[in-house]
């Protein structure tokens, strides 16, 4: 990893708030450092979940991440 | 007394087969939530169109599969299924239950669901169909600490491992299915129960080429025991079969009379390698050309066995019809050791390097089947370390193209070619 690992959750947080679409695909992550290892990636990107920085949406046989506060959540009106 | 009207969902019951709408009924006796469901699906036939709302953001804490969201997009019509989650709970090995557990699992889901259950998905999983956002927590609460049992996978995850009843029950479980299954399901935790890859990737384990989890069509390394020394005859008992002493597949077709046993016409004329023969009384078999399909030792088993020098071929990306339509996995790794002194090493290495490989190079959404043939098999070989076979290519001598990369040609791809096509015009 080029990035320390604060560094890269600061990144992919970033990504995750300022991206066009409110849902992203792990592999969108990866590019938040591209000499990380796409283990490191997804471990790091599970941790911001554990945080509840972030949080999967799932359609049951795809798994993405998104901010909270940018998630369509069903059961509210809140989220984009 | 009926919730809705279900005249179309009626209709279903009307066969001679058992109906899940009589199923359903009978349940919302004691759930009321259920005639919703019929209520809902009713709507769908007469609509055309479906009324649920699959995926969300449900789950419970620290999980990213298990639970599989949806919901109503009619809720004020039926609310009994405004919320109708599905739960994946991992099987046991083999799927052995206990009555006991059973028990335990249908109470549980009586308790905090709506009752109906899926025995079992695709996958193998139990699918316990149908509860609120707020069951969900004090559900798994029960189901890990009352039961002992953990969620399955799902979304883009290792989905729940699954394996044949292996040596607990059957002679011809080339390594031990349970074990492996059951050591690689707890190795690999992490990659089940949180989202690690660009799309659902799923392990089956089949003792034998019978291949009783359908690992080659559903798997994404399908890991199928084989062998790699002669099939063990008793030429006594081949005599006992032919003299009618014993009867076929292990009496398996005896429903009908299908005449006297004829091993040139039910055993040699099937061989798809043709690699079997009758001579001087005995049976023989030129093991070089026998491609492990089972079929012989099928219907003669009291005279015929699998080798003993025992393993797996491990077959990597098969999936069913979502995109591409469906495809078998294709031979990697013809044989391979599977033994629990090593911890699965050499299969574990060779998991792990698919995966390394496919969350580098596979698209979202894609299986490691699709990655494969999208960047060529020549260039997964290589990136495996394998060399290639004849056995990975379906038709070997029908394809005339032979490519060989620079360094497999002395001296390289560094010839002039404008000095070449001055004495072999193009």
């Amino acid at each position: 990893m080029a990035l320390s690992k604060d560094e890269l959750k600061a990144k992919i947080l970033e990504k995750a708030a300022k991206s066009p679409k409110p849902q992203l695909y792990i592999k969108d992550f990866y590019e938040c450092d591209p000499d990380a290892k796409p283990r490191d990636i997804k471990n790091i990107a599970n941790e911001l979940v554990k945080e509840s920085k972030l949080m999967f949406w799932s359609s049951g046989s795809t798994t993405m991440y998104a901010v909270p506060s940018r998630i369509k959540n069903e059961e509210t009106a809140g989220g984009i | 007394m009926a919730k809705h009207a279900t005249p179309l969902l009626d209709q279903l019951e009307s066969g001679p087969w058992p109906s899940f709408v009589t199923d359903i009924k009978r349940q919302a006796e004691t759930k009321p939530e259920c005639w919703d469901i019929l209520g809902i699906l009713e709507l769908s036939y007469k609509d055309r169109i479906t009324h649920w709302k699959h995926g969300g953001i449900v789950g419970v804490f620290g999980y990213g599969g298990g639970i599989v969201g949806r919901y109503a997009d009619v809720p004020e019509k039926f609310p009994g299924v405004e919320h109708f989650h599905t739960i994946r709970v991992a099987q046991p090995s083999s799927k052995y239950y206990t009555t006991k557990n059973l028990r335990q699992l249908m109470d549980l889901w009586e308790k905090h669901g709506s009752g109906m259950t899926n025995f079992h998905g695709s996958t193998g999983d139990i699918i316990l169909l149908g509860t609120r956002t707020e069951n969900l927590e004090p559900f798994f609460w029960d189901l890990t600490h009352d039961m002992s049992q953990d969620l399955g996978g799902s979304g883009s995850n290792l989905r729940t491992p699954a394996n044949c009843i292996g040596q607990s029950r059957c002679e011809w479980a080339c390594y031990d299915t349970e074990e492996v299954c059951y050591q690689l399901t707890q190795k690999y935790q992490d990659e089940i129960h949180r989202p690690a890859f660009p799309y659902k990737f799923k392990f089956k384990f089949s003792g034998c080429p019978n291949d009783c989890v359908a690992a080659i069509a559903r798997s994404d390394i399908s890991v199928i025991g084989t062998w790699r020394d002669d099939i063990r005859i008793d030429q006594a008992a081949v005599k006992g079969y032919i003299d009618g002493k014993f009867p076929s597949n292990g009496g398996a077709h005896a429903g009908r009379d299908w005449g006297k046993f004829d091993i040139e016409k039910e055993v040699i004329a099937l061989c798809p390698t043709k690699c079997m023969k009758m001579e001087g009384g005995e049976l023989k078999i030129n093991n070089a050309e026998c491609t492990r399909c089972m079929h012989c030792i099928n219907v003669m088993p009291r005279a015929l066995r699998p080798g003993k020098d025992t393993g797996a071929s491990i077959l990597v990306g098969a999936k069913a019809p979502i995109l591409d339509g469906a495809q078998f996995s294709t031979l990697i790794v013809p044989f391979m050791k599977i033994e629990k002194e090593n911890e699965f090493e050499e299969l574990t290495e060779f998991i792990e390097k698919v995966w390394d490989w496919w969350m580098e190079v596979g698209k979202n959404r894609e299986r490691v089947g699709e990655t494969m043939q999208r960047i060529g098999l020549p260039t997964f070989i290589k990136v495996m370390g394998i060399d290639a076979i004849p056995q990975m290519v379906i038709e070997p001598r029908s394809n005339p193209y032979v490519f060989w990369s620079d360094e497999e040609v002395p001296g390289g791809f560094q010839r002039d070619v404008q000095e070449f096509r001055r004495r072999h015009a193009a």
